[in-house]
C-alpha cells in the first residue's frame, strides 16, 4: 500500500560513484533475495526443527545454542518458523504480484485498445477502488472469499492490479498516437499488429519497476493482514502470524517480535532497493543522453599553475566594478578551471558586453560576481571589487546585503526567473520590504510605480497577475523592474533578450538604455548575439573557453577585430543586406573545461594557427586587449 | 413418580433484607465501580444470550433466584417455590416494579418464561413447556419432563425478568429494562467500549444500591484489560488462564481471585457421524485425538499453571465428580498413533476449527498435538463473542468451548447429547446408553441418587470420546488491591461477575 | 476558489455513486446467507422467512440497492445484522478515534517528511542527505504494526511514558488524548513520512535549480526566505498530490495499527464486521471511508490550487 507513490528520488549526482554504490546495493539486495528464495525452496532441509513441532515445556525461551532465536509460546523453534515463513513470503509475493499483473495488464491493454465505454466504465471502477484505503479493499474481498493465504493473495492481487491496469492502458494510449501517425505513411500493415509490436518493448521497463514496487507492497500487506488474523492462518508460520502471537506475549518475551520483524524489513528493503536501482538504470538511459556535460568529473588535467598574468587594465573614471585575475574552479580536490585570469572593469553609466559562444564562461562570470555559482563551483583566485569593496572577502550574510542593493541580475528566460507561485507585484514588493525595510503599503506603492516605469500599462492590475498570465516581454520588464527596485549600481543582464520575440527584443534593449540614462547604473551585458551587443554596449569583451580573448570599444571591435575568434563571430553574424550566401561558421565547438588545448585555447579551431600558438598566449594591449600572437598581422589584414 | 414437596422459603434471607432496610440509615449511593468484561457484548436480551457476557446484564436484570455463597439457589425476585411433579409453583416478590414503572407480577413473569421457551435459546428453559399466572404473585411453570435443575436455571438468564415494554421493543438488545438496582444509561455508554449503569430510582431494595455509577468496559484484548487494571482504569475484570492473568497473579498491587466453579475447556466433535469429516465417525480417531493432548504441558505453557488436567465434565469436589476417570486419556503419543493406525484414516485428515482470539493459543497448541498424529486442524478466526453461536451451526465439524463445572450435569444432555441438543448441530443420534442415563438423571433431585448416574454418563462420554476435555481452570477475576480489600465485593458463585446488590465503591 | 471546490464536488458525485454500487454488489456476493448467520441453525423455517422479509432479502438486488441508496443519501446506512445498532451511529462513534490517529500521524508524516526532505535537498550528497535517504528507504520497509509493537514495548511498557493500550477521547482530556495517540501515530506515520521525505527531496532539488530561485538569490533575499517561501511553496505542489494518497494510506494503516494498541476504531469495527459478515456494517464502513478520502482529496485539491496558480480556473 505504500511504495507505489515513490518517485525517482535523486537529483543529479556523480555517475561513477553512483554506479559503484548502486551495483553494490543491487548485489546485496539480490543476495538477500536469492538467499530468501533458497531458504524458501530448501526450508525443510535448512530448518533445524519442524516449524509446527511444539514443545510446551520449552515455551517462550530466549535464544540459546539449541534454539538460536529462542522458542515461541508453544515451544516451537523460532528460527525454523522464520525459515518456513520465508516460503510463505515468497509464495505470497509471487502469487499476489502474478495475479495483479495477469489481471491488470490484459485488462489495461484491452480497455486502452478498445477505448469508449469499456474504457470509461473500467476506469471509473478503478478510480473507485483506488479511493478506498487499500487494506479496506483487501478486507472486503477477504470478507467474500474468506481468510487464508491464497485468498488474501487474490485480494491483494485484485487490489494491486489497478496500478498495472493503469500502466498498461497508459502505454497503449501513448503508443496508439504514435502508431497512427506512422501507419499513415506505411500503408498496408494493420494498426493492431503495429500496436502490439510497439507495446511490448515499451511496457517492459515500467512494468518491471511496478513489479518491484508491488512485491514490496504485497509483502507488507500480507504481513499486515496475517497480523490482524485475516491472512495466513495459524499454526502455519508466516512472518505476520508470528508477529500476531508475539504481540500477545510482548510482556513475557519481547524478543519474539524481533526476528519476524527484521525478516520483513530486510526483505522489503532488498526488494525496494533493487527496485530503486532498476528504476534508476532504466531512467538513466534517458537522463544521461540528455545532458552529459552537467556533471563534469575531476578526472581532467590538474589545474594549470596559477601564475597570474599581470593586469593590464587601466583604472576607469567612476569605476563601479573591477575584476582582476578571476579564476573559477569546479569540482573537489585540485578542481578543474572553467574561468582563468579574467580581468575587466566597468564604470558608472557604462555597458560592457560579454560576448561568446555558449560554454565560454560568460554567464559564469556574471554569477561569480554575485557569488552565486552553485554547488561545486568556487572562485579560487583573483579579486572582485564592487564600489571599492572586495566581494570575495565578504561573508554569506554580507553578500546577501550586497545582492539586490548594489548589484542585481536579469536572467535569460523571464518566464522561469519569476516564481510561478506568487503574483509578480508581490515578488517586487518582497524585495523592497526585505532589502529596504519598506512597509507593506509603501512597498506596494513603489512596486506599482516601478512596473509603470518599465513601461507596463495598467500597472496596478498587472502587479496582481501571476507570471504565467504575462507575455514574455512583459515578464522580462517585471524582472527588470525587480532588479532595479533597490537602485543597484551594477546590473548584470544575462542574455535578457534571447528568449524573446525579435520585435520585443528591441523594446527591451531600449528600456535598458532608457533606464541606464535615468538610474545611471553600470551594466554587464552578457550575450552571444553580437548584433544585440553592438546595439547596447559601449565596450565589448569577447570570451572563449574561460578566458577573455579580446576587448575593445564597440566600434573598434566591429571594424577591426584582432582575434581570429572575434572575426569568426563577426563573420557568422547575419546581415540584413545579404542573406543569400550561407553563413560561414567557425568549425568545431568550444572545448569543454578539462579539454582545453595547452597553448592558445582557440588554436584547434583557428585558421591562423602557427607553431607559437602552442605556448600560453598572454593578453596584450592597454585600451584594447587581445590574446593572440598574430594579432598584429590580423590587424594589418583587417585594415586592408 | 414420587411426589416431593420442598419448602424453600428462606426466611433468613428475607429477614436480613427487610431488617437492614429498617435499621440501617439510608446511605446515598456514591462513587463508581468499573468492571472489565473479556467478551464483547452481543446482545442485552438475556433470552437471546448464548455465550458469556452476563456481567453486562446483571446490573439491569434480576433473576427469580440467585445462587448463594454456597452455590444453593436463594430467592431474589421470587420468595419461595414448590415443585409438584411437572408443576413448579413460584411465589413472587410483591411491590417490585420495573425501572420504567411497569409492575412486576405473575402475568409478566409468565410472559417472560414463555418468551424464553419460544426463543429456545436459553438452554435452562428447554425442559419448560410453558408458564401461567395462578394469581397476581403466583407463577406456575409446567415442565415437559422432570427437571431437578429448574431452579438452578432460574438463577441465570432463564430466570431474568424483562419489562413488558422491553420485550415489545425490537431494539431490546440495546435497551434493557429490568428490575435491577441499576438502569442502563444509553447516552453515556459507548458502543463497543463501555456500558454505563446508574442507580434505579424505583428499586425495591434501595439500600443495596451502593454506587452512583457502575461501568462495564468491553475490553476483549487481554493486554489492554491488564493495562487498564494496572493503571486503575478498571477496578476488576475477568480473565481466562493466559499470560496476562499469570502476570496479574505475580504483580504486586494486583490480585487474581480464583472464583468458585471451574471453566472446563473441551473440544466438541460435532460431526461425530462423519457428515462432513468422515474420520470423525471413527471412534479410533476420536480416541487418538484424546490421547494426543499433553494436558500437563498445556496447563503449564498455555494456561501458565493456572489449570489442571481434565477428563470429565465435572470438577474436583463436585457431587458428580468421579476420581476413577482421572487419567483415562493420559497423554500417550504411541497409543494415540496406534489408534490412528487402527482407524481407516491412518494417513491423516484435515478439519476446520472456529477460534476466537482468547482461544487462539489453546487451539494452536491443540493443532500442534493433533499434527503429531497426522491430523491437520485449520484454525478459522471468528468475531469475539460469536463462538457459541457458530458452534450451534453446521459451519464447523468441531468446536471448542468451556463447560462451567457448577452447571447441573443434566445440561450435558441438553447441550451435547440429545439429537436436538444446542451444540449438536449435525443432529447426531445419541447412543441408547447416554439417552437412558440422561433420562434417569432427571428422576430425582437428590444428588446422592443422581451422582452415580452422572458418573456413569461421564464414563460413557469418555468412551464415546466426542467430548474431549482438556483442562479445567477456576473462574479468574483480576482485581486491584483496593477491590481486594473492599468488604462489599462479593463474587457471584460460579459466575465471572461481582454481585451488585450491596456493592460499594473502593475507598 | 469557490468554483474549484464546486467543480470538484460535482466530480465526486459519480465516484461516490460508483463506490456505492461496487460495495453493494460486492457485499451481495458474500457466500453465506445472512439469515442463517443471524439465526444460526436455530429458528423455524417461519422465523427464517420473517427475518428474510424484515431484512428485505427476498427482494431482487437492484431493488435492495435502490432502497439502501435512498436511505444512504439521507445519512441512514441501515442497521447491523446482529444488533440494533445503527451503522451510521457505530461508524460515527468510532470515527473520531480513527480520525485522531490519521490526523496526528499525517501531521507527523508531513512535518518530519518535509523537514527531512528539505534538509536533504539543501545539501545533496552530504551526510544529512545520505542519512535522510537511508532513513526514508528504511522507513518504507518497516511494517507499521511491528513498529507499533516495538514502540509500545519501549516507551509504554518499559519507560511508562505513554499508555500501552487504549484511547482517550479529546473531549475527556486533550493531554491524555495526545498521550494515547502519539505512539500509534508515530508507528503509523513513519512510512508516510519516508515517502513524503523522498518526494520533498526530489521536488526540492528540482526547484532549487530553478531560475527563479537563482533570481531570488541574485536579488539578495535571505537563504531562509528563499528555501521556506520560494522553494517550498513550489516544491509542495507535487508533494500535495502525493499527500492525498498518503492520507488514504494512513487511514488504511490506522485500521491495522489500532489492533496493536487495542484501540477501538474503525479497524476493530471493520475486522469484526468482516468476521461476522455483517453486510450493512461493511457497506457503511466502505462508504464512509470513501467519503473521508474524498474530503481529503478535496482539501488537497484546494491546497494544490492555492500553491499552484496555474491550476486555478480563471
Amino acid at each position: 500500500m505504500t511504495g507505489s507513490s515513490t518517485t525517482p528520488p535523486h537529483g543529479p549526482r556523480q555517475p561513477r560513484r553512483l554506479l559503484v554504490a548502486s551495483s553494490l546495493i543491487a548485489t546485496m539486495a539480490t543476495g538477500v533475495l536469492v538467499l530468501l528464495g533458497l531458504l524458501a525452496v530448501f526450508a525443510d532441509v535448512v530448518a533445524p526443527y519442524d516449524p509446527l513441532r511444539q514443545n510446551l515445556i520449552e515455551a517462550l525461551q530466549w535464544p540459546s545454542s539449541s534454539h538460536w532465536l529462542g522458542t515461541d509460546d508453544l515451544g516451537r523453534d523460532v528460527l525454523s518458523r522464520l525459515i518456513h515463513g520465508s516460503r510463505i513470503a515468497v509464495i505470497a509475493a509471487a502469487e499476489g504480484t502474478a495475479i495483479a499483473v495477469l489481471l491488470g495488464v490484459p485488462l489495461g491493454l484491452f480497455i486502452g485498445y478498445r477505448g469508449g465505454w469499456w474504457d470509461w466504465i473500467v476506469m471509473r471502477i478503478v478510480e473507485a477502488i483506488v479511493s478506498i484505503p487499500g487494506i479496506m479493499v483487501a478486507i472486503v474481498i477477504i470478507a467474500i472469499l474468506g481468510p487464508g493465504l491464497h485468498k488474501a493473495m487474490i485480494a491483494l492481487g485484485i487490489l494491486y492490479s489497478t496500478s498495472f491496469l493503469r500502466l498498461a492502458r497508459g502505454v497503449v494510449l501513448a503508443e496508439r498516437e504514435e502508431v497512427y501517425v506512422r501507419s499513415a505513411r506505411v500503408i498496408g500493415a494493420s494498426d493492431s499488429r503495429i500496436l502490439l509490436r510497439h507495446i511490448l518493448p515499451n511496457i517492459a521497463p515500467p512494468l518491471i519497476v511496478q513489479v518491484t514496487l508491488t512485491v514490496g507492497a504485497v509483502l507488507l500487506s500480507e504481513a499486515g493482514l496475517s497480523f490482524i488474523g485475516l491472512g495466513v492462518q495459524p499454526p502455519d508460520a508466516s512472518w505476520g502470524t508470528m508477529l500476531n502471537s508475539a504481540a500477545a506475549f510482548m510482556d513475557l518475551n519481547w524478543f519474539l517480535a524481533i526476528p519476524p520483524g527484521i525478516a520483513i524489513i530486510v526483505t522489503v528493503l532488498a526488494v525496494n532497493l533493487l527496485g530503486d536501482v532498476i528504476r534508476d538504470s532504466i531512467g538513466r538511459g534517458v537522463a544521461i543522453a540528455a545532458k552529459p556535460e552537467a556533471t563534469p568529473t575531476h578526472s581532467g588535467k590538474p589545474a594549470p599553475a596559477a601564475v597570474a598574468e599581470p593586469v593590464v587594465l587601466p583604472r576607469l573614471k567612476n569605476e563601479v566594478l573591477r575584476v582582476e585575475n578571476l579564476e573559477v574552479m569546479v569540482g573537489s580536490g585540485a578542481g578543474l578551471p572553467i574561468i582563468t585570469d579574467l580581468s575587466f572593469s566597468i564604470a558608472k553609466g557604462e555597458t560592457l558586453g560579454l560576448v561568446g559562444e555558449s560554454g565560454s564562461g560568460k554567464t559564469m562570470t556574471g554569477l561569480a560576481v554575485l557569488g552565486l555559482m552553485g554547488a561545486g563551483l568556487r572562485t579560487t583566485h583573483g579579486s572582485i571589487v564592487l564600489n571599492g569593496r572586495e566581494l570575495r572577502s565578504l561573508s554569506q550574510k554580507q553578500m546577501e546585503a550586497v545582492r539586490g542593493n548594489e548589484v542585481a541580475m536579469v536572467f535569460q528566460d523571464p518566464t522561469t526567473s519569476l516564481n510561478p507561485a506568487f503574483t509578480v507585484g508581490s515578488q517586487i514588493a518582497e524585495v523592497l520590504r526585505s532589502k529596504q525595510g519598506l512597509s507593506q503599503k509603501q512597498a506596494w506603492a513603489r512596486t506599482v510605480e516601478l512596473i509603470d516605469r518599465v513601461g507596463i500599462p495598467r500597472a496596478e492590475e498587472r502587479a496582481r497577475a501571476y507570471p504565467h498570465e504575462l507575455s514574455g516581454g512583459m515578464a522580462q520588464r517585471i524582472a527588470i523592474a525587480r532588479a532595479l527596485s533597490c537602485n543597484p549600481s551594477l546590473l548584470i543582464a544575462d542574455e535578457p533578450t534571447t528568449a524573446l520575440d525579435v520585435t520585443v527584443q528591441q523594446e527591451i534593449l531600449d528600456l535598458f538604455r532608457d533606464l541606464q540614462g535615468e538610474f545611471g547604473m553600470a551594466i554587464l551585458f552578457v550575450t552571444h548575439d553580437l548584433a544585440v551587443a553592438a546595439d547596447i554596449c559601449d565596450r565589448i569583451s569577447v570570451m572563449y573557453a574561460g578566458e577573455m580573448v579580446e576587448m575593445a570599444g564597440v566600434d573598434t571591435l566591429f571594424s577591426a577585430p584582432l582575434h581570429p575568434y572575434t572575426r569568426g563571430l563577426l563573420e557568422a553574424m547575419p546581415h540584413a543586406s545579404d542573406r543569400n550566401p550561407p553563413l560561414p561558421t567557425i568549425r568545431g565547438s568550444v572545448p569543454r573545461p578539462g579539454s582545453w588545448p595547452t597553448g592558445c585555447r582557440f588554436s584547434n579551431r583557428c585558421d591562423f594557427r602557427i607553431k607559437g600558438c602552442e605556448q600560453r598566449i598572454p593578453l596584450t594591449g592597454t585600451d584594447r586587449l587581445v590574446r593572440c600572437i598574430r594579432a598584429d598581422e590580423l590587424a594589418l589584414e583587417a585594415a586592408q | 413418580m414420587k411426589r416431593r414437596i420442598r419448602d424453600a422459603i428462606l426466611s433468613m434471607a428475607i429477614a436480613a433484607g427487610f431488617g437492614l432496610g429498617v435499621t440501617a440509615a439510608h446511605a446515598e449511593p456514591e462513587g463508581t465501580f468499573k468492571y472489565a468484561e473479556q467478551v464483547k457484548l452481543i446482545t442485552m436480551d438475556p433470552q437471546q444470550q448464548s455465550g458469556s457476557g452476563v456481567p453486562y446484564l446483571r446490573p439491569v436484570y434480576e433473576s427469580l433466584f440467585e445462587r448463594g455463597t454456597d452455590g444453593k439457589p436463594v430467592p431474589l425476585l421470587a420468595t419461595g417455590y414448590e415443585v409438584d411433579g411437572l408443576d413448579v409453583t413460584i411465589k413472587l416478590r410483591e411491590g417490585v416494579s420495573f425501572s420504567n414503572g411497569e409492575a412486576f407480577n405473575a402475568e409478566v413473569a409468565a410472559a417472560n418464561i414463555n418468551r424464553g421457551v419460544e426463543l429456545a435459546i436459553v438452554e435452562g428453559l428447554k425442559t419448560v413447556d410453558g408458564a401461567e399466572a395462578v394469581d397476581e404473585f403466583t407463577l406456575r411453570i409446567k415442565l415437559k419432563e422432570p427437571d431437578p435443575a429448574i431452579i438452578d436455571s432460574l438463577c441465570h438468564t432463564g430466570g431474568m425478568m424483562l419489562a413488558p415494554a422491553a420485550i415489545a421493543d425490537p431494539a431490546l438488545d440495546r435497551n434493557p429494562i429490568g428490575t435491577g438496582p441499576y438502569v442502563y444509561n444509553k447516552d453515556e455508554s459507548r458502543e463497543g467500549e463501555v456500558r454505563v449503569y446508574t442507580p434505579n430510582p424505583t428499586y425495591w431494595d434501595k439500600d443495596k444500591i451502593g454506587l452512583a455509577r457502575y461501568e462495564v468496559w468491553e475490553l476483549p484484548d487481554d493486554t489492554a484489560r491488564l493495562n487498564a487494571l494496572k493503571t486503575g482504569q478498571i477496578d476488576a475484570g475477568n480473565w481466562l488462564a493466559n499470560p496476562q492473568s499469570a502476570i496479574i497473579d505475580r504483580t504486586p498491587g494486583l490480585k487474581l481471585v480464583r472464583g468458585t466453579g471451574g471453566l472446563n475447556y473441551h473440544v466438541i466433535i460435532s460431526d461425530r457421524e462423519g457428515t462432513v469429516v468422515p474420520a470423525f465417525a471413527d471412534l479410533n480417531v476420536r480416541k487418538a485425538m484424546a490421547h494426543a493432548i499433553d494436558r500437563e504441558a498445556f496447563g503449564k505453557a498455555v494456561q501458565f499453571g493456572l489449570a489442571e488436567k481434565s477428563f470429565q465434565p465435572y470438577g474436583k469436589g463436585d457431587w458428580a465428580y468421579d476420581p476413577a476417570l482421572e487419567g483415562i486419556y493420559e497423554f500417550d503419543l504411541d497409543k494415540a498413533r496406534e489408534f490412528m493406525a487402527r482407524s481407516e484414516f491412518s494417513d491423516g485428515f484435515t478439519f476446520d476449527m472456529p477460534s476466537i482470539p482468547i482461544y487462539q493459543s489453546r487451539l494452536e497448541a491443540l493443532a500442534g498435538f493433533f499434527n503429531e498424529i497426522g491430523i491437520t486442524m485449520n484454525i478459522v478466526p471468528q468475531e469475539p463473542g460469536t463462538l457459541a453461536r457458530v458452534s450451534r451451526t453446521t459451519n464447523y465439524p468441531a468446536t471448542n468451548l468451556v463447560w462451567a463445572t457448577n452447571t447441573d450435569p443434566k445440561f450435558l444432555a441438553l447441550r451435547y447429547i440429545y439429537e436436538d441438543a444446542a451444540y449438536n448441530p449435525f443432529k447426531a443420534k445419541p447412543s441408547e446408553d447416554l439417552l437412558n442415563l440422561a433420562k434417569e438423571g432427571l428422576e430425582s433431585v437428590d444428588t446422592a441418587i443422581r451422582a452415580p448416574i452422572y458418573q456413569e454418563m461421564a464414563a460413557r462420554l469418555a468412551e464415546e470420546a466426542f467430548l474431549i476435555f482438556v483442562t479445567n481452570t477456576p473462574i479468574l477475576i483480576g482485581v486491584s488491591e483496593a477491590t481486594a480489600n473492599n468488604p462489599s465485593v462479593v463474587y457471584r458463585f460460579g459466575e465471572d461477575s461481582i454481585n451488585l446488590r450491596g456493592l460499594k465503591a473502593n475507598d | 476558489m469557490l468554483r474549484l471546490i464546486l467543480q470538484r464536488l460535482l466530480a465526486l458525485v459519480p465516484l461516490l455513486f460508483i463506490v456505492s454500487v461496487l460495495t453493494f454488489s460486492f457485499t451481495s456476493l458474500l457466500p453465506s446467507d445472512p439469515v442463517d448467520l443471524i439465526l444460526g441453525d436455530t429458528g423455524t423455517e417461519e422465523q427464517h422467512e420473517m427475518l428474510r422479509e424484515r431484512l428485505g432479502l427476498n427482494q431482487p438486488v437492484h431493488v435492495r440497492y435502490m432502497q439502501w441508496f435512498g436511505r444512504a443519501v439521507q445519512g441512514d446506512l441501515g442497521t447491523s445484522f446482529f444488533n440494533s445498532v445503527s451503522v451510521m451511529g457505530a461508524v460515527m462513534q468510532r470515527l473520531p478515534v480513527t480520525l485522531s490517529l490519521t490526523a496526528v500521524s499525517a501531521i507527523i508524516a508531513i512535518v518530519v517528511g518535509v523537514a527531512a526532505g528539505i534538509a536533504a535537498a539543501l545539501r545533496p550528497r552530504s551526510w544529512i542527505d545520505r542519512f535522510a535517504t537511508l532513513g526514508a528507504t528504511f522507513g518504507q520497509a518497516v511494517p507499521n504494526f511491528w513498529f507499533g509493537l516495538i514502540l509500545a514495548a519501549i516507551f509504554a511498557v518499559n519507560l511508562r511514558w505513554f499508555p500501552a493500550t487504549g484511547f482517550t477521547p479529546i473531549s475527556d482530556s486533550p493531554w491524555d488524548w495526545l498521550r494515547s495517540v502519539i505512539l500509534p501515530s508515530i508507528a503509523l506515520g513513519t512510512s508516510s513520512s519516508a515517502a513524503i521525505a523522498r518526494q520533498v527531496r526530489s521536488a526540492m532539488v528540482g526547484v532549487l535549480q530553478q531560475d527563479y530561485i537563482r533570481a531570488a538569490r541574485a536579488q539578495g533575499l535571505s537563504a531562509r526566505r528563499i528555501v521556506l517561501k520560494h522553494a517550498l511553496t513550489n516544491a509542495m505542489v507535487p508533494v500535495v498530490a502525493v499527500l492525498s494518497f498518503q492520507i488514504t494510506v494512513l487511514l488504511g494503516g490506522a485500521l491495522v495499527v489500532e489492533q496493536v494498541f487495542a484501540i477501538n476504531g474503525l479497524g476493530t469495527l471493520a475486522i469484526g464486521a468482516v468476521r461476522q459478515q455483517d453486510i450493512p456494517m461493511i457497506q457503511g464502513l466502505v462508504l464512509v471511508m470513501v467519503a473521508l478520502v474524498v474530503v481529503v482529496q478535496l482539501a488537497t485539491d484546494v491546497i494544490y490550487g492555492l500553491l499552484n496558480p496555474k491550476a486555478r480556473p480563471s
